[in-house]
């Protein structure tokens, strides 16, 4: 097909680059990155713990924004696969966060690297003397050590990143050719490319979160850690949605009606998410057999208990009848204050994942947890924004994009 | 219903008009200008949903969310109130060692409650706010509005309406575009009201067949019987097949089981080697191990292995006759009602068995012992042998046991 058959069909007078904001977004996400988490490190090497906090805080920060990006790119893979139409519009959003995947991977070596040359603080199963004589621990050892390790991390970013480079490219390739058979063709990768991403989401989640606890196992955990990616990404779109909006672009293309499907499927996927940590817990907390609850020992029986009835209460009761209303979800203001306060629980839950692991009977916190955010934050920011300066906001010349404008939910 | 009208007589009542468009578009356009006009009673229909018509004809967001939300809640509500009563209240029973009353058990069964009154809240609610299920209504009386459901796109105003206007109303449908406006006008009477008969029978029937199940379980409830047991499945109740130690009609010895045939052995159970298979050598107890087992760290370790699962329990992991088993005896004093202790193997008369006597009682049991031979082979009979010498030899050690270098490691 020589002509293209598609006609840009965005609406008229729309604001559709991110343009010089970019720039600035990206100096001041740098400029963020680096103070922060420059100054995360040193506080780190002041407490003198051979940054066995740091490297908490830091695996924190790292697998919560992990977390946007994989869901960025569970968004793009499934509406190619499922030929989706209704948020097509915001498909350029998510592949925006997915961009941010070789600065995640740069990111990774702050995990990677201290393992290598043998920082034992953070997963008990890189220390040796730990390991010797712990049967369990000798067992898994040949799964668990550090070049291994390194070695999957190597594989699921490249995974990632030639997902998200390949769907990324082509979409942006579009917005200038016009051309259908690219969306046939992202199609044709979205199903292989979907079983990819859920093998390496998975696993990523064993090997960054659960090998906290390494005599522990969930097969579930993979899952419960997709939900939080989940529900990142539609909490995101929504807020980059309002954001963008409010800065006078694409005020037209994003209506009401995918700020109410971004809300209907953040809800579904907190009640999505409620359902798996309770199928976790509950199996584990009928049989009670020793070697299965040592992860929700010490989040059961010391202090961690009032974090985890407040995980319940703030990312399940709280949010799943706060946004049920339609009137709450088609309020964009209102759905994008929802979507922050979603984030903000999310992180929440990651806390109560990787602390107990840093202190099994104290609640802890520390100034140096809030640095790692935003440090981390910052530079995936201004990864992600690496792509936003020069593509447009949304798909213009997509085939779907035409139904995804006039999207009604009725 | 306060028809002073009503008589036997049939009397033709005026419905309404129906008008006709041509395109959903069209159909979406006239109900603005209806809406507009202030009318209450009047609908539109077409074969399939139009996106936008709920604006077009005002009609207020549905009420039918608050009512599923509501029969959620009181499906946790139920669940939780019934799981107290069954398992705090009425049937205390304790489970896994779980509290009677426990939220963590009690969530499956009230999320599923929960989504099942909601889903009936929603399917039955949205039958009653549209006033569901209707056998009958008068636009059917119109052939050309039976189009409804295949392609045609329609307005109903009704009569009733406080707006309607025989002359104004028609010509403002009129004026819509409607291809084509028809007046409803239906015959009715009392009798044509009435259910039919047939119907009404039919409801009546399965009303009263609906009550026999629950009059049988109340019967069954309050009464006593001497009858045997009534057999839902008989197959599954009265099996075809034989028995262990249970009589057969077939042979004359009335015997289920049956005898090997005169002269043959079963297959590997050929065991002609007195030495390995009984201990006995030339008719004595022996005093030295079968060939077949080596007497190396594997069979020792093996015989750890052995020794650990089947005879620590009572003899004790030291072989001194006081495992787990007989420490839980003593708890409960059990030598009161004739508890005796287990053997001491370390002692010297154990010692100086010969290994044939020792593979006898491991084989064949002894006073209060039971038989292991059917759960033990005979090459781990005799690997724990192999390793109760060992312990023997260690418990009853002097220091010239220990070689000469490592002596110094023991002050």
């Amino acid at each position: 097909m020589t002509t293209p058959t598609t006609m840009d069909n965005a609406p008229a007078n729309e604001k559709l680059y991110l343009g010089p904001l970019a720039t600035r977004l990206k100096g001041m996400g740098m400029t963020l990155g680096v103070l922060c988490l420059g100054a995360a490190v040193v506080w780190g090497l002041m407490l003198g713990d051979d940054m066995r906090r740091f490297m908490h805080s830091y695996l924190l920060a790292f697998t919560y924004f992990l977390s946007f990006a994989l869901g960025g790119l569970f968004f793009v893979v499934m509406l190619h696969l499922t030929s989706s139409t209704a948020l097509v519009v915001q498909r350029r959003l998510a592949e925006i966060l997915t961009a941010a995947f070789p600065m995640l991977f740069v990111l990774s070596l702050g995990i990677i690297i201290p393992l290598w040359v043998g920082n034992k603080s953070l997963y008990v199963w890189s220390d040796p003397d730990a390991v010797r004589g712990d049967h369990v621990l000798e067992a898994k050892a040949g799964y668990l050590n550090a070049p291994f390790f390194a070695i999957r991390m190597l594989i699921y970013f490249t995974v990632w990143m030639v997902l998200s480079r390949y769907f990324l490219k082509r979409s942006v390739e579009q917005d200038t050719s016009g051309d259908p058979a690219l969306s046939a063709r992202m199609k044709k990768v979205a199903g292989p490319a979907m079983i990819l991403y859920a093998l390496s989401t998975a696993w990523a989640g064993f090997d960054l979160l659960m090998s906290l606890t390494p005599h522990w196992f969930s097969t579930i955990w993979g899952v419960y850690f997709f939900a939080g990616c989940a529900i990142s990404v539609y909490c995101l779109l929504a807020i980059m949605s309002f954001a963008l909006q409010k800065s006078g672009r694409v005020t037209k293309s994003i209506t009401v009606e995918h700020y109410h499907d971004d809300g209907k499927m953040a809800n579904a996927f907190t009640l999505f998410w409620a359902y798996i940590c309770f199928s976790q817990f509950m199996l584990i907390w009928v049989a009670n057999i020793p070697e299965e609850t040592t992860f929700f020992r010490p989040r059961m029986f010391t202090e961690w208990k009032w974090i985890s009835i407040a995980v319940i209460v703030l990312h399940f009761c709280v949010p799943f009848v706060g946004m049920m209303s339609r009137h709450v979800k088609r309020n964009p203001p209102l759905l994008a204050l929802w979507c922050m306060y979603m984030l903000g629980v999310h992180l929440f839950d990651l806390y109560w994942i990787v602390m107990p692991a840093f202190s099994p009977e104290k609640i802890v916190i520390h100034p140096i947890d809030f640095l790692c955010v935003a440090g981390v934050g910052g530079l995936f920011l201004f990864g992600a924004l690496s792509v936003a300066g020069s593509a447009r906001l949304i798909p213009v010349r997509d085939p779907k994009l035409r139904t995804s404008l006039h999207f009604i939910n009725q | 219903m306060a028809d002073t009208k009503t008589t036997d007589a049939p009397e033709e009542v005026f419905y309404g008009y129906v008008a006709e468009y041509d395109s959903p578009g069209a159909l979406v356009r006239a109900a603005e200008v209806v809406r507009d006009a202030g009318f209450k009673k009047w609908d539109s229909h077409s074969p399939f949903p139009i996106h936008g018509i709920d604006a077009a004809m005002g009609i207020r967001p549905t009420i039918l969310p608050i009512l599923i939300f509501g029969g959620g809640i009181t499906g946790t509500a139920l669940a939780v109130l019934m799981q107290w009563w069954m398992n705090a209240w009425a049937w205390q029973w304790v489970s896994s060692g779980k509290p009677f009353f426990s939220l963590p058990q009690q969530i499956p069964i009230a999320f599923e409650c929960t989504v099942l009154l909601a889903g009936f809240t929603a399917f039955f609610g949205m039958w009653g706010l549209n006033k569901l299920p209707q056998a009958w209504h008068p636009l059917f009386k119109s052939d050309r509005f039976l189009r409804h459901s295949t392609n045609g796109y329609f307005i109903s105003v009704e009569a009733a309406d406080k707006k309607f206007d025989r002359a104004a109303t028609q010509k403002l449908l009129r004026d819509t575009g409607a291809t084509g406006v028809e007046e409803i006008r239906y015959v009715t009477s009392p009798e044509m009201r009435a259910v039919p008969r047939p119907i009404m029978g039919f409801i009546l029937l399965t009303s009263v067949l609906a009550l026999v199940p629950f009059a049988f379980l109340a019967k069954w409830r309050n009464s006593h019987s001497a009858e045997p047991h009534f057999h839902i499945i008989p197959d599954m109740d009265f099996q075809v097949k034989r028995r262990a130690q249970s009589t057969s009609p077939v042979f004359s010895d009335d015997r289920e089981i049956r005898k090997p045939v005169a002269g043959t052995i079963a297959r590997g159970e050929l065991k002609d080697d007195d030495l390995f298979y009984r201990g006995l050598d030339n008719g004595q107890w022996s005093t030295r191990f079968p060939p077949q087992v080596e007497l190396n760290e594997d069979t020792l370790e093996r015989g750890r292995e052995r020794f650990t699962i089947y005879c620590t329990p009572c003899h004790g992991e030291a072989a001194e006759g006081n495992g787990m088993v007989h420490q839980r005896a003593m708890a409960v004093n059990a030598a009161a009602t004739g508890w005796v202790q287990p053997s001491k193997l370390t002692d010297a008369g154990f010692v100086r068995q010969p290994h044939g006597q020792i593979f006898n009682t491991i084989t064949n049991g002894i006073r209060t012992m039971p038989a292991y031979g059917p759960q033990i082979p005979e090459k781990d009979r005799w690997a724990i042998i192999f390793y109760l010498r060992a312990i023997q030899r260690s418990r009853n050690a002097s220091i010239d046991d220990v070689p000469a270098d490592k002596r110094p490691t023991l002050k």
